[in-house]
């Protein structure tokens, strides 16, 4: 009991169906998970299996057709589109495989926003903002623009977005798709590294053999389930 | 953060934005120019018919404007002096003048007509001479210049000639007479005996109102009550230093004549002349229209920018909200933008507006006389607070009004729908 109480995601029974007209298409079919604090973890899978829509469930992004998702203890089936919202932001932090970084701001303001949504005051926030960034190797590229960076350069701003709030966890959505070679084993080095020193759980979806040989487990799922039944 | 983040997306576009925001600000100059054009033209109309013939209060005995159509000297006043002393302790009051209005026949010899005798005191009622008015036209100087009686050939009347006339260019015309012709003048006296006298045409002259000029033709005082074989007059016109005073004066005055038990009625300028009130309302009608059509062109437009930034951004959104923005965070945003495209658009249309008009107004539009006028005039559109306000307050209405759809369908996406809408 004790070990359950230490896990900050708890997934139990969900499923997820989605409707092309008439048509339902399952894309989750009851997937347990529980991950426990200060994870690293990979959810691998070929394209379609479900991934992204597990990351979404875990993100508050979407609700479960049916079963169970519990954020650090707190079961979100009942909460409104407000109270979801303060989890994300207090709670989860994201890493998108096309980087969504705002293109009006600069590297600065956009890792700035997370804080901004919390109200954390001006100078506070540009300190945190100014860490991250130099923890991420960008100390050079504050007042860039998303356009003015490399793939490389944004997925790291992404990164320092998603840690700025000191969330619970960290969800990404095939961080390394858009990156090359290098450059996405560079991102997730850096996830690693942030993992090991702010003891952050990481989340984060593959297809990709090579990524999930840093992960510290393995998820694996297929056709909406999870192949290993001890996950 | 989300005012950056709304006036930086403002700007993401700029020929979309510049186009936006120029719809709206042509949409404030319009306001402010017609708004502008139309307050001169009601002003110099009003001011024109004030100065040149109705004063801004009439006084009559009790009973006239009921009944002195049909024996219109059944009601003549016949103490002026003392009421024109109360009227003038007024400090708001300019001059007060005595009239009296005769119908009579007007004859050459060869040619007679019909006219309407109006008795003044020419001291003090105004007028101009035709050479003034055209050197008015040429450097557009004092206004007051255009307004009052022009006499177009001949002389103003002096007062002590009790028997010259002017007639107004019209009647001159349908009569047939030219300056210095000898004419005579019939009417019946107060007692309803017949009376004819000699008279000399001094002038011809012409105001604002061309029925005025087709049938009125003017003399001394002095002229018209020996025609009449009266001392009295039948109205006392007043002329006040400031239009706005009207209505206050018009009070004060009441009040005035109640206390020392005159009986008296009072006409203000809008009861006389009330083509100037239709005039005004229908103009009115015509800048209400105005104003929706700029209202109507202004929301579509700044619609169709949100309306656009909503489906491009999709993504963006799903990212805002991922990122913990509430919906009522993410329709603020929009909202925000509109209302900057709204601010800025009325800003800079209210600068243009105020730079056009003003320029516009140190050159001058000529204008034809107006329906029922024989005067050109020159239009100079003038800065109407009111109407800068009001197109300010129309395009932020009409930025937040037309942002309100697409900023409430910005706060209701899927969030993982519009995630997946990056592609």
């Amino acid at each position: 009991m004790g070990a359950l109480l230490m896990s900050i995601i708890r997934v139990e029974g969900a499923t997820k169906e989605y409707y092309l007209g008439k048509t339902v298409v399952p894309a989750l079919r009851g997937v347990d998970l529980q991950v426990e604090k200060g994870e690293f973890l990979a959810i691998a899978g070929p394209s379609g299996s479900g991934k992204t829509t597990l990351l979404n469930l875990i993100g508050c992004i979407e609700k479960p057709s049916a079963g169970k998702v519990s954020i650090d203890g707190v079961d979100t089936a009942h909460l409104t589109s407000d109270e979801l919202a303060d989890l994300r932001a207090t709670k989860i932090g994201f890493i998108f495989q096309n980087f969504n970084l705002l293109p009006v701001l600069t590297a600065l303001e956009n890792v700035e926003y997370p804080l901004s949504i919390r109200k954390i005051p001006a100078r506070e926030k540009r300190r945190k903002a100014r860490q991250l960034l130099e923890a991420v190797g960008l100390s050079r590229f504050l007042h860039h623009k998303p356009l003015e960076l490399s793939g490389g350069q944004r997925q790291r701003v992404a990164i320092a977005r998603a840690m700025v709030a000191d969330p619970a966890m960290i969800l990404a959505d095939e961080p390394t798709a858009n990156l090359d070679h290098t450059t996405g084993q560079e991102i997730l080095n850096l996830m690693k590294q942030m993992n090991a020193e702010r003891k952050t759980t990481f989340l984060f979806s593959t297809h990709d053999p090579k990524v999930m040989a840093i992960a510290q487990r393995v998820v694996p799922l297929s056709d909406g389930i999870v192949a290993d039944p001890q996950r | 953060m989300t005012f950056t983040l709304a006036l930086r997306n403002v700007f993401r576009h700029k020929t979309r934005s510049i186009i936006t925001l120029s719809t709206v600000a042509f949409g404030c100059v319009a306001l402010i120019f017609v708004g502008g054009f139309f307050e001169d033209t009601f002003y110099k109309m009003r001011e024109g018919y004030i100065r040149s013939y109705a004063g801004h209060l009439q006084v009559f005995k009790q009973g006239f404007l009921e009944k002195g159509a049909a024996k219109p000297f059944d009601y003549l006043i016949d103490n002026p002096g003392e009421i024109i002393t109360l009227i003038q302790g007024i400090e708001a009051v300019q001059y007060v003048t005595r009239r009296i209005e005769f119908a009579g026949l007007i004859s050459t010899g060869e040619n007679s007509t019909s006219c309407i005798g109006q008795g003044i005191e020419p001291k003090n009622e105004r007028s101009v001479r035709q050479s003034d008015v055209e050197k008015q036209f040429q450097s557009r100087g004092d206004l007051s210049l255009l307004v009052g009686n022009v006499i177009e050939t001949g002389d103003p009347l002096k007062e002590d000639e009790g028997f010259a006339v002017l007639l107004g260019r019209g009647l001159a015309s349908s009569l047939g007479a030219q300056v210095g012709d000898g004419l005579i003048l019939v009417s019946h006296t107060i007692g309803g005996s017949i009376n004819a006298v000699d008279v000399s045409l001094k002038g011809t002259f012409y105001t604002s109102t061309k029925d005025f000029d087709d049938h009125f033709l003017r003399l001394p005082l002095a002229g018209a009550q020996k025609l009449l074989h009266t001392d009295s007059v039948q109205s006392l016109v007043i002329l006040l230093k400031k239009t706005e005073d009207t209505a206050r004066v018009k009070a004060e005055l009441r009040h005035l004549f109640q206390e020392k038990g005159l009986a008296l009625e009072l006409r203000d300028w809008e009861e006389i002349n009330d083509f100037y009130t239709k005039t005004r309302a229908l103009f009115g009608r015509f800048f209400l229209i105005l104003k929706l059509v700029v209202a109507i062109i202004a929301i579509l437009g700044i619609f169709n920018t949100m309306n656009m930034a909503v489906l491009e951004r999709t993504a963006e959104i799903g990212t805002l909200m991922a990122l913990g923005t509430k919906q009522k965070g993410v329709a603020a945003l929009f909202l925000m933008e509109g209302g900057i495209l709204g601010a800025l658009g009325g800003g800079i249309g209210i600068i243009a507006g105020i730079g056009i008009t003003r320029l516009i107004a140190s050159i001058g539009i000529p204008m034809p006389p107006p329906p029922g006028a024989t005067m050109r005039w020159v239009s100079e559109p003038m800065i109407v607070p009111w109407t800068i306000l009001f197109a300010f307050a129309l395009s932020m209405a009409a930025s937040l009004l037309s942002s309100f759809y697409p900023a409430y369908k910005a706060s209701r996406l899927e969030i993982a729908q519009a995630l997946r809408y990056a592609g």
